[in-house]
């Protein structure tokens, strides 16, 4: 995976035991139109305090124009942003 | 019984926490490996180096210099502005941390902390261990500890080598580890003492230990005494809880261009005012001594203070209060840095009145009416009219931040 820290929009579901589950992200692309993905599986999650900033890191993974693919999406507790941080 | 200490120590604290942050968000530089320092903004003339990495280091940029010199020793050097929100929530991080292992912690600064680790269960080497690479693992920036009997070996022992290392420092190893090192690496020891021992021949630690108790009183008087003591290791404050009283408030700016004019100048002192004032108010104190600082643009310093009858904490009576210092001591040439401070605080819960003096308690309203304004919509909710279309920002001063940091202190 490499490294692309991207913004994204996000619809995600918050359950009652302060869980968070990210179900489909829309990403603007290089040539200006706009890629959604379903979030299929969410393989690890993980609570990140770098520096004192929390975050909430999920490994998933989803079928990407035909293929498996592996990602990193991150989400910032104190400014409520998503990112696509790695693939 | 003998007390364990330790004092941890963030490692260029400011650039580091600045690395890690960036890294978070998707840099794929890591500041703390190629020469960067935090530095102000050149163009505001806040331009001096507040943190440098270790590559810098090699540079022999100097934290305090100005940005313009260091970027002249290296052309390639990469800068990034300070962002203290980002700093006060990292060291928060690290102090929750510490609270798992004790009670007793001291927030010496915002990137160094003393705790008590007397009698505890575990080994404290293995505390400390632990400690750091916590620390560097969940957080991702290192930390030194030094462990001592008392707060000033601690400290001395984290200054020892760095980054991400534990030093011991105890009355045993004194001899072989502290006074080989320089007279100056002691702790209270600045460049003027530094000068004043070495023109006696007096070059590390260890010489400065062993001169005799009643010669350096003789000589250095009473802070003689207390590096003496230094040298020697003795030292046995306490761990305080919380942070050291306050003991005045003050609050200074460097201009983005040179102040020319009384009418300007009393604008800054006014905006300045504010900040010290809502500071004050704040700490639910009052101040009887103003003092006004100007910073000529030859950098030369002079400042001059007041006695009030009452004590304030009131916007405008600190600035009529200042505006009347700044005019007696003005000579009309362009300043570059203002600065206001308020001492001998005391409680606002009473105070004596003057007959001399007016007291209006309408003022008291006014003020804290704007202060709950600007806490709940904002610093600039609530402005002055004279600020409009001025250039001068509304409020100036200092690092705005809910809590107040103290900075480095000279008491341990």
């Amino acid at each position: 995976m490499k490294i692309v820290a991207k913004p994204i929009e996000m619809i995600c579901w918050f359950d009652t035991n302060q869980g968070i589950h990210p179900i489909r992200f829309r990403i603007s692309l290089d040539d200006g139109s706009n890629k959604v993905i379903n979030v299929e599986k969410v393989i690890t999650r993980e609570l990140e305090k770098l520096a004192g900033n929390t975050m909430w890191v999920f490994d998933c993974q989803s079928n990407i124009d035909g293929f498996k693919k592996q990602y990193q999406l991150k989400y910032e507790l104190s400014t409520c942003k998503w990112i696509l941080f790695k693939i | 019984m003998s007390r364990i200490i330790f004092h941890i120590d963030v490692n260029s604290a400011y650039l580091s926490w600045e690395a890690v942050y960036r890294l978070q968000h998707g840099s794929q530089i890591d500041l703390r490996e190629i020469p960067s320092i935090v530095g102000g903004d050149q163009e505001k003339r806040h331009g001096i180096v507040l943190a440098k990495s270790i590559p810098a280091k090699k540079y022999n940029i100097l934290t305090g210099e100005s940005v313009h010199s260091a970027l002249q020793k290296c052309p390639n050097l990469v800068m990034v502005p300070p962002n203290y929100e980002r700093y006060v929530n990292a060291s928060n991080a690290m102090i929750s941390i510490l609270n798992q292992y004790s009670p007793h912690i001291q927030r010496y600064s915002i990137d160094e902390a003393f705790m008590d680790y007397s009698n505890m269960e575990n080994h404290f080497l293995d505390a400390a261990y632990e400690i750091k690479d916590r620390i560097k693992n969940e957080l991702g920036f290192t930390v030194n500890i030094g462990i001592g009997p008392n707060k000033l070996l601690a400290k001395m022992a984290s200054d020892f080598k760095k980054p991400d290392k534990v030093h011991t420092l105890f009355s045993y190893e004194i001899e072989e580890k502290m006074w080989p090192l320089p007279v100056e690496e002691l702790f209270m020891v600045g460049s003027r003492t530094k000068s004043k021992l070495n023109g006696r021949g007096i070059y590390t630690i260890g010489q400065l230990a062993k001169l005799d108790r009643d010669y350096i009183y003789s000589w250095l008087k009473k802070p003689g005494l207390l590096i003496w003591n230094y040298a020697n290791g003795i030292e046995n404050s306490e761990v305080k809880k919380g942070s050291v009283p306050v003991k005045s408030v003050g609050n200074s700016t460097t201009t983005a261009f040179d102040v020319e004019t009384a009418a300007e100048a009393h604008k800054v002192l006014l905006a300045i005012s504010e900040m010290v004032g809502m500071r004050i108010r704040d700490l639910n104190s009052c101040g009887s001594v103003v003092s006004v600082g100007l910073k000529n643009d030859h950098f030369f310093h002079y400042s001059h203070q007041k006695k009030l009858d009452i004590p304030t904490s009131s916007t405008n009576t600190i600035y009529k209060t200042a505006k009347m210092l700044f005019d007696e001591m003005w000579n009309g040439e362009p300043l570059r840095n203002i600065s206001i401070s308020l001492s001998e605080l005391s409680s606002n819960d009473f105070f004596q009145l003057s007959l001399l003096q007016k007291y209006d308690k309408r003022d008291e309203i006014l003020d804290r009416t704007i202060d709950k304004l600007r806490f709940k919509y904002g610093y600039n909710s609530v402005i002055r009219s004279c600020f409009l279309h001025s250039g001068i920002s509304p409020i100036i001063g200092g690092v705005m931040m809910e809590e107040e940091y103290p900075m480095m202190s000279s008491r341990l």
